[in-house]
């Protein structure tokens, strides 16, 4: 077990998401950051199934009620147990009553807590992803105990990884064309392709609003399959990008399709940061 | 090479969306169920996520041949309207639903806006038996067809927050159930005590796409019967047939 001191500003039990239930209108969840969540179980031998911790900006304060291994993957965090700074992307051991606590991320915005044998909370629908509605919380609060397995990892069995130098201050975004693309008239694609947009304050696990917007006069689609990434522009030209959580189903026209690895580079971006768009040729 | 009908459409590496040019109408819905059939029968997909005109189709493998896919998808097209694929005409599901003023804080204002009667609005919204096209916005939201004209009405221009589970309401021209919690445009006249999405069940709604959907009017005490036995998993919503 695992016992939660304080909770941080928003931290989420995650996984690789809910696969088989979208046409129940059940949306993907999982990881925002792929690649980092993935790290985190190759780096203590975890089943890349395994889940993990998802924090954001601000990490939680915990303890740990049974000896075990962790790592750290994604942004990098202040993180100290019993007081001792440690590192990134490598694996350490924690003892029973052991407390970790955490700071605020530094070169982006979401960290992974990763735990030999994973965190065990209720699987709902094949996944233990949290979302409101499904899994009993939407995501940790302070004093709950959180389930883990049993730890097999041992130092030496552990696939070695070199730290990986994240640069998540690169701007660009790639991606392909949506099916709406092609409604946009020259000037709008345009502004899309050659505008450096900024990250609005409605950011979440669901989409990610920017700031500026692009006048349209673009007709609303009959309702539409949508799938993390899509950059849906509203009738206001307001510029939304779904992430993990959206709706399996949208009603704005699709004008851009964001890759995987944008994505996990997206979910490090914090509010004001800025970025721009590269078109990607059409999947052939 | 598209079809004259729909075009086919990589939305991602893994993900073909296939999408009509038609609008959406009855016979549009059976052709994307045959269609669905048929593709989850004979391509290795993941899985199939509908729309009102379109088809998506999550692969297990990268596209790394899109003319390859376009010829597959448009054989069986072909194959899927020749062939008569058993596709489902669908169960029908009375879904009881209690008017009562406590549940419905915006049929008043909407009756007088529409200029009914509440009694005529309940009958008119228990009258039609409503198509279920499919499931999204959230888990368990059917979007059904068949709202009768005379109950058409803008969506609020400011959504509420917190519409409560289980509520039955009027956007534009559509009607629907919300099956949980959330913020909501619709106007809200009534509330049903079953659930529309459940966890516990495999699958977790009912309900498919093709079904039927109509609403009973029932009063408190039924709805109060109703719920306390949805608590404790003693109910089981069969269609009725």
């Amino acid at each position: 077990m695992i016992e939660v001191i304080k909770q941080g500003i928003y931290t989420s039990v995650q996984d690789m998401g809910r696969f088989n239930y979208q046409s129940y209108g059940v949306p993907l969840s999982g990881a925002l950051d792929q690649q980092s969540f993935r790290m985190a179980n190759q780096i203590l031998n975890n089943q890349p199934k395994a889940a993990a911790l998802e924090i954001t900006i601000k990490g939680p304060k915990i303890r740990f009620h049974q000896n075990t291994f962790i790592t750290l993957t994604g942004a990098k965090i202040e993180a100290k147990i019993n007081g001792l700074e440690i590192n990134n992307y490598i694996p350490i051991e924690v003892l029973e009553g052991d407390i970790l606590e955490m700071g605020i991320t530094e070169n982006g915005c979401r960290t992974y807590l990763g735990v030999a044998g994973g965190i065990k909370t209720e699987m709902v629908m094949e996944s233990r992803s949290q979302f409101q509605g499904l899994t009993r919380k939407d995501r940790i609060y302070k004093k709950i105990l959180l389930p883990i397995g049993k730890s097999t990892f041992t130092p030496l069995k552990g696939a070695r990884i070199s730290t990986p130098i994240n640069d998540y201050s690169q701007k660009e975004l790639e991606a392909y064309p949506g099916p709406e693309f092609d409604q946009l008239n020259q000037i709008q694609k345009k502004i899309l392709l050659n505008s450096t947009f900024s990250l609005s304050n409605l950011n979440n696990r669901m989409a990610f609003r920017l700031k500026e917007k692009i006048k349209n006069k673009l007709s609303q689609i009959w309702t539409a399959p949508v799938i993390p990434g899509t950059l849906q522009c509203t009738p206001d030209g307001s510029l939304i990008i779904l992430m993990r959580d959206s709706q399996v189903t949208g009603g704005y026209p699709r004008i851009l399709q964001l890759n995987n690895k944008t994505i996990n580079l997206l979910s490090q971006k914090k509010t004001d940061d800025k970025l721009y768009f590269k078109l990607l040729s059409r999947i052939e | 090479m598209s079809s004259r009908f729909f075009r086919i459409f990589p939305l991602h590496l893994k993900a073909l969306l296939i999408q009509y040019n038609q609008q959406p109408s009855k016979v549009l819905l059976e052709k994307l169920l045959s269609f669905k059939i048929l593709i989850e029968k004979e391509v290795k997909v993941s899985r199939c996520v509908m729309g009102y005109q379109s088809l998506l189709i999550h692969l297990n493998e990268e596209i790394n041949n899109l003319s390859w896919w376009k010829h597959r998808l448009n054989e069986l097209q072909i194959k899927s309207e020749i062939k008569k694929i058993k596709i489902n005409k669908g169960k029908l599901w009375k879904i009881p639903v209690c008017y009562d003023n406590k549940y419905a804080p915006d049929l008043l204002s909407l009756s007088k806006a529409l200029k009914l009667e509440i009694d005529e609005l309940i009958k008119i919204h228990t009258q039609t038996k409503y198509r279920i096209y499919f499931l999204g916005f959230l888990p368990g939201f059917l979007y059904l067809d068949g709202l009768d004209e005379r109950l058409h009405f803008p969506r609020k221009v400011n959504p509420i927050l917190n519409v409560p589970k289980g509520a039955v309401g009027i956007g534009g021209k559509q009607t629907g159930v919300y099956p949980n919690f959330s913020p909501g445009g619709w106007h809200l006249i009534g509330n049903t005590p079953i659930s529309l999405f459940d966890i516990k069940q495999n699958p977790p709604c009912f309900a498919s796409p093709g079904d039927w959907v109509s609403f009973t009017s029932i009063d408190q005490k039924t709805y109060n019967d109703l719920e306390k036995k949805n608590q404790k998993d003693k109910f089981k919503f069969l269609p009725y047939d």
